[in-house]
C-alpha cells in the first residue's frame, strides 16, 4: 500500500492553471485575460490598465445596489428599504421583527418608561423646538415692527493654508469681523409663494411586515368558485338572441292555432238570444199600447160622456130660452167666446211662468229670430226702403258733429226700447242659489249641526246672524229716548225729564 | 392475569395525541434546539475512518495556517463541525452562521465572527432560560352597573376630567355633554358643533375642554365660562381623533385628509402638519416619552412621529386591516393598536412588536388600558373583550344589551375610557346610551378560573 501511495506521489498531476510569473519575473510581461491574474489581483508595477475579476469596468448606470455586509458577517439585505435615508432611521425588515417576543414580567428593566430627568430634557428640547417654529409662523403673520436689532459683532480669527510673503502681505492670520446683514423690516417678501408645484415623492415606502397569506385549501377555493353567467336573452358577445333560437323557444309559433268551434257556437247563440230577446221586448210593448190605447179610448169616452151630460144639463136649462137658430147661434158664439175668455184666464192663473208665445219671441235674440225665419214675416209688394237712408243729413253733418267728441251719436235709437226694461230688474226669486246649494236653501241655514255640544269656557257665542248686517241692539238707549219723547210729547219736557231720568238711574246705579 | 381496579377513562384520539405531543413537548422544550450528545469514541472512531475513507491522499499536505489558529477549538477536525457543543462554552450559545469561516480572507477572526446567537425559535412565549408557560394574572370580571341616556344620537366619545368629577362625551347630535361621574345626572350641555362631534379632551394644565368634529372644526372650550374660545382652522376635512401633549401646550389632531396637525394651543398656529399617511387617519395618541406622537390609520399602518422634526420616526405595517384604535400602556413603556385581524402590543420607542391579541374578530373601535393590566377592546358589534397585557389572554367577553327602543343591530362601542381610579369603565355606544362598569367584587379565582391554553400546536409555519 505504500509503494502505491509513494508512485500516487510521483504521478501527481500537475495544475493547468497558468500562474502568472512570480515577482521579479515579471519584467514584459502584460496581463491580458481574466486567467492571467490568477487567484490574486492588479499588479501595480505593470503599467497598464488591469482589470482583475472585472472590477474596476465603467459599467453603464444600473440601480443595482453594491452588497453590503454588517458587523457580523452577514449581508445586509435591507439595504434596498434604507436606500434613499438615514442609516440610523428605523426600519423593520427583517422576519425576526414580526415573530412575538416572550412574555416579559412587569418589572422587566426593558419594559420600563425612561426616567424622569430624560423625559424632561427631551420635554425641554421639543418645547423650545416647537417655540421657535411658533414664534416664527407669528411673526410671519404680524404686521410690521421696528427692525429687529442684531447686533452681534463675531470676531474670527482664521489661519489660512496658503501661506507666504505673497498671500495676506505676509501675515500668518486674519482676522475677521462677522456682521449679520440687516433685514429692511419694511420690505415686502422677496419670493412668490403662491405657486402651486406638485408634490414631491414620498418617503420610500415601509417594507410591509405581514405574515405569508394562509394555503388555500382545495376545499375552500371550490367554495369560491362563481359560475358564469349565461343569459337567457343576450350571447355571449352581447347580441341579443333571436326568439327561435332561445332557451324558452319549443315550437311556439310554428304551429296554427287551432280554435275551438264551441267559441262561433256560443256567439252564434248569443245573437240568436238576442234577436229573441228584441222580439219578445217589442212584442210587449205592442201589447202594453195597445192596452194604452184602450184604456185611453175609455178614459175619453167616459170625459165625453161627462161633457155630453154637462152640456145636455146646461142645454137643458137653457133650453127653456128662445128656440130660434139665430138667437141660438148667438148665443153658441158667445158661449164659444167666453169659453175661450175662461180658458186663457185659466191658463194664466195656472202657469204664470210659462211665457206667452209673444214675449218668448221678443226676447230671442236676432241670430236666433233670423234662424227661425221671423224677424221679417211680412213681404210687403211694395219696394221696401231702408230707413237708414231717409233723414240722413250727409255731408258735414254726418257724424261729425262739429268736431265735438264728447258728443256720443253713433245710435239715435235705442237697440230694443225700454219696453223689456222692466223685465229685465233684478228680481231675487225664492230658489236663486238651487245651482250653488241644492233646493233647500233655508233648512242648510237654519242648520245647527256646526254648533258644538260643549263650548270651551270662556268663549263668547254672539249671537247669530241672521242676514249680511245684523244691526246689534242700541247701547245708547236712543230708542227708547225717542220713543219716550214721543209719548210725552208735549206735557213734560222730554230732554229734561228723560235726561234727569238718567241721572237718577244713573246717580242709583252707582250708589248700587 | 391483570385485573383492573379502575376502568381506563376513554379519551378521544385527538386528547390522546395532543397530551403524548404535550408531554414530549414540555420534555423537550428547553433542549430540543441542542443536538444529540456525541460520544467520544464513537466521534473518534468516525473521524479517523471518514478520513481514511476520503482524504486519505492529502493526509500527509500541512495543515493551513488559518486552520491552525482554530485547532485549539476543534481538537481533531480541520473542518468544524456544526451543532457540536464546544467544550466550555456555555450550552446556550452554538455555532451557527452562514458558514464556519469567515465571510472574506483575510478578515481577522474576533468573538463576533465566531460565534453567534441562535436566534429565538418559534415562540416568544419559551424563554430559553425559564421554559415554563407565563401564567395570566387573575383579574375579576367586569360588570355593568349603570346606564345614562340622554343623547339623542350615537355617543362617539368620552374624556374623563383629571379630578375625577365628570366626564364630557361627544354625539352624533352635534351637543357635548358633562356628566357627574359619581351620580351619572347631566351637568352642562354645550353646542356649537355643526356635525357629529368625534373627539373630545379634557387639558390637565388649564381648565380647557377641546372638541373637534366631522365639520372640520377644533374647538377650545373655556370650562369657566362654558364658550368656545379658540378654533383651530386648517382641517381639510372631517376631524377624527385629538389628543393632548402632557407637558407641552400642544394639542394633536387627526383627520380624514390623510394629515395630522400639531397645534400650538395658545396662538392657534398649526405648528407640524404630520403627512405620509395615504388614508383616513383615525386615531393619535400623545405622550411626553419617545415617541411622543403615535397615529393609526385606515391604510393599515401606524405611525411614531417625531414631534421636533415633524417627520416619521418609524412606519409599523404588520397590520392587514384598518388601524382604528390606539392606546399608550400608563407604566409602561409599551402601546397596542387595534385592527379587525388582531390586537398587537407594541414597544416604544421604535416600536418593536411584542405580541398579538387575536380572538375578538370584529372592528376594534376602541381600546383601553387599566394600571392592573387589564386591557378592554370594544367593538363595532357592541362585543367587549377584556384582556391580560401581560399575557394576552382574553378572560371576559361582554355584549350588552341595547337600550329598550333600540334595535338589536344598534349595538356598538366608539369609545371606552377608564376614570381617573382605573376603577370605572365608561363606554360610549351605538345605541346612544353610556354605559359604566366595574368589577364585580363577588368573583373569585374560583369562579371565575383562569382558563389558559396557550396554543402549541399552531406554532407552525404557514
Amino acid at each position: 500500500i505504500l509503494s502505491r501511495l509513494q508512485r500516487s506521489q510521483s504521478t501527481a498531476l500537475v495544475s493547468t492553471r497558468r500562474e502568472p510569473p512570480p515577482y521579479g519575473f515579471r519584467k514584459s510581461w502584460v496581463p491580458r485575460s481574466l486567467e492571467d491574474f490568477g487567484d490574486g489581483g492588479a499588479f501595480p508595477e505593470i503599467h497598464v490598465a488591469q482589470f482583475p475579476l472585472e472590477m474596476g469596468r465603467k459599467k453603464r448606470t444600473s440601480n443595482a445596489l453594491a452588497v453590503q455586509v454588517d458587523a457580523e458577517g452577514k449581508i445586509k439585505y435591507d439595504a434596498i428599504a434604507r436606500q434613499g435615508q438615514n442609516k440610523d432611521k428605523v426600519i423593520f425588515s427583517k422576519y425576526t421583527d414580526m415573530l412575538p417576543k416572550e412574555v416579559l414580567n412587569e418589572d422587566d428593566p426593558e419594559l420600563q418608561k425612561p426616567d424622569e430627568e430624560a423625559v424632561q430634557e427631551l420635554t425641554e428640547k421639543t418645547r423650545s423646538a416647537l417655540e421657535k417654529q411658533v414664534s416664527q409662523k407669528i411673526a410671519a403673520a404680524m404686521p410690521v415692527r421696528a427692525a429687529d436689532k442684531l447686533a452681534p459683532a463675531q470676531y474670527i480669527r482664521y489661519t489660512p493654508s496658503q501661506q507666504g510673503l505673497a498671500f495676506n502681505s505676509g501675515a500668518k492670520q486674519r482676522v475677521i469681523r462677522m456682521v449679520e446683514m440687516q433685514k429692511d423690516p419694511m420690505e415686502p417678501p422677496r419670493f412668490k409663494i403662491n405657486k402651486k408645484i406638485p408634490r414631491g415623492p414620498p418617503s420610500p415606502p415601509a417594507p410591509v411586515m405581514h405574515s405569508p397569506s394562509r394555503k388555500m385549501t382545495v376545499k375552500e377555493q371550490q367554495e369560491w368558485k362563481i359560475p358564469p353567467c349565461i343569459s337567457n336573452w343576450k350571447n355571449a358577445k352581447g347580441y341579443t338572441i333571436p326568439l327561435d333560437k332561445r332557451l324558452a323557444a319549443d315550437g311556439r309559433g310554428l304551429q296554427t292555432v287551432h280554435i275551438n268551434e264551441n267559441f262561433a257556437k256560443l256567439a252564434e247563440a248569443l245573437y240568436i238570444a238576442d234577436r229573441k230577446a228584441r222580439e219578445a221586448v217589442e212584442m210587449r210593448a205592442q201589447v202594453e199600447k195597445k192596452m194604452a190605447q184602450k184604456e185611453k179610448e175609455k178614459k175619453e169616452e167616459k170625459l165625453r160622456e161627462l161633457a155630453k151630460m154637462a152640456r145636455d144639463r146646461r142645454a137643458g136649462i137653457k133650453a127653456h130660452g128662445g128656440e130660434d137658430t139665430e138667437v141660438r147661434e148667438r148665443d153658441e158664439i158667445r158661449h164659444d167666446r167666453r169659453k175661450e175668455r175662461q180658458h186663457d184666464r185659466n191658463i194664466s192663473r195656472a202657469a204664470p211662468d210659462k211665457r206667452s208665445k209673444l214675449q218668448r219671441d221678443q226676447d230671442r235674440d236676432i241670430s236666433e229670430l233670423i234662424a227661425l225665419g221671423q224677424p221679417n214675416p211680412r213681404t210687403s209688394s211694395e219696394a221696401q226702403y231702408d230707413q237708414r237712408l231717409f233723414n240722413q243729413n250727409k255731408g258735414m253733418d254726418s257724424g261729425f258733429a262739429g268736431g265735438e267728441d264728447e258728443m256720443y251719436n253713433v245710435y239715435d235709437q235705442p237697440f230694443r226700447g225700454g219696453r223689456d226694461m222692466a223685465q229685465n230688474i233684478y228680481r231675487p226669486t225664492k230658489s236663486a242659489d238651487k245651482d250653488m246649494y241644492g233646493d233647500d236653501l233655508d233648512t242648510l241655514m237654519q242648520s245647527n249641526r256646526f254648533v258644538p255640544d260643549r263650548e270651551f269656557s270662556g268663549a263668547d257665542h254672539g249671537p247669530r246672524r241672521d242676514g249680511p248686517v245684523q244691526f246689534e241692539e242700541d247701547p245708547f238707549g236712543l230708542d227708547k229716548f225717542l220713543e219716550e219723547a214721543k209719548q210725552h210729547g208735549g206735557s213734560k219736557r222730554a230732554s229734561t225729564s228723560g235726561r234727569s231720568k238718567d241721572y237718577d238711574h244713573e246717580k242709583k246705579r252707582r250708589k248700587e | 392475569m391483570f385485573v383492573l381496579l379502575q376502568d381506563v377513562q376513554k379519551h378521544s384520539v385527538h386528547t390522546l395525541v395532543f397530551r403524548s405531543l404535550k408531554r414530549t413537548h414540555d420534555m423537550f422544550v428547553s433542549d430540543h434546539a441542542k443536538a444529540v450528545a456525541l460520544d467520544d469514541q464513537s466521534y473518534k472512531m468516525k473521524m479517523a475512518v471518514k478520513m481514511r475513507a476520503e482524504y486519505k491522499p492529502v493526509l500527509h499536505m500541512p495543515v493551513l495556517k488559518e486552520g491552525r489558529e482554530r485547532g485549539p477549538l476543534h481538537a481533531s477536525d480541520p473542518y468544524g463541525q456544526l451543532g457540536y457543543p464546544l467544550p466550555g462554552a456555555l450550552p446556550d450559545y452554538l455555532v451557527t452562521g452562514t458558514h464556519p469561516y469567515p465571510s472574506a480572507p483575510g478578515v481577522a477572526l474576533t468573538a463576533e465572527t465566531q460565534m453567534q446567537k441562535m436566534p429565538f425559535l418559534n415562540s416568544g412565549l419559551l424563554p430559553r432560560k425559564a421554559p415554563t408557560m407565563p401564567k395570566p394574572q387573575w383579574h375579576p370580571p367586569w360588570k355593568l352597573y349603570r346606564v345614562i341616556s340622554g343623547h339623542l344620537g350615537w355617543v362617539r366619545s368620552i374624556a374623563v376630567e383629571p379630578g375625577n368629577q365628570w366626564f364630557v362625551t361627544g354625539s352624533a347630535d352635534r351637543t357635548i355633554k358633562i356628566w357627574d361621574l359619581a351620580s351619572g345626572k347631566l351637568k352642562l350641555s354645550l353646542t356649537g358643533h355643526i356635525s357629529t362631534v368625534r373627539g373630545v379632551a379634557v387639558s390637565t394644565r388649564s381648565p380647557y375642554l377641546f372638541s373637534c368634529g366631522e365639520d372640520k372644526q377644533v374647538k377650545c372650550w373655556d370650562l369657566e365660562y362654558n364658550k368656545v374660545i379658540r378654533h383651530y382652522h386648517g382641517h381639510l376635512s372631517a376631524v377624527y381623533d385629538l389628543d393632548l401633549h402632557p407637558t407641552i401646550d400642544v394639542l394633536v389632531t387627526c383627520s380624514r385628509d390623510a394629515t395630522a396637525r400639531v397645534w400650538d394651543i395658545r396662538s392657534k398656529a398649526n405648528v407640524h402638519t404630520l403627512s405620509g399617511h395615504t388614508n383616513t387617519v383615525a386615531t393619535v395618541k400623545c405622550q411626553s416619552a419617545e415617541p411622543q406622537v403615535v397615529t393609526g390609520s385606515h391604510d393599515t399602518t401606524i405611525r411614531l412621529w417625531d414631534l421636533v422634526a415633524g417627520k416619521t420616526r418609524a412606519t409599523l405595517t404588520n397590520h392587514k386591516k384598518s388601524v382604528r384604535a390606539l392606546v399608550l400602556h400608563p407604566r409602561q413603556y409599551t402601546f397596542a393598536s387595534g385592527s379587525p385581524d388582531n390586537i398587537k402590543q407594541w414597544k416604544c420607542p421604535d416600536g418593536n412588536f411584542i405580541q398579538n391579541l387575536s380572538g375578538h374578530n370584529a372592528i376594534i373601535n376602541t381600546l383601553a388600558v387599566n394600571s392592573d393590566g387589564v386591557l378592554v377592546s370594544g367593538a363595532d358589534n357592541g362585543t367587549i373583550h377584556m384582556w391580560d397585557w401581560r399575557t394576552g389572554y382574553n378572560f371576559q367577553r361582554i355584549h350588552a344589551a341595547v337600550q329598550p327602543g333600540s334595535l338589536d343591530s344598534e349595538s356598538g362601542i366608539f369609545a371606552c375610557v377608564f376614570d381617573q381610579s382605573e376603577s370605572r369603565l365608561i363606554t360610549a355606544e351605538a345605541d346612544k346610551t353610556i354605559k359604566v362598569y366595574k368589577e364585580d367584587d363577588t368573583a373569585t379565582e374560583e369562579s371565575h378560573p383562569v382558563n389558559w391554553k396557550p396554543e402549541i400546536l399552531k406554532r407552525k409555519r404557514f
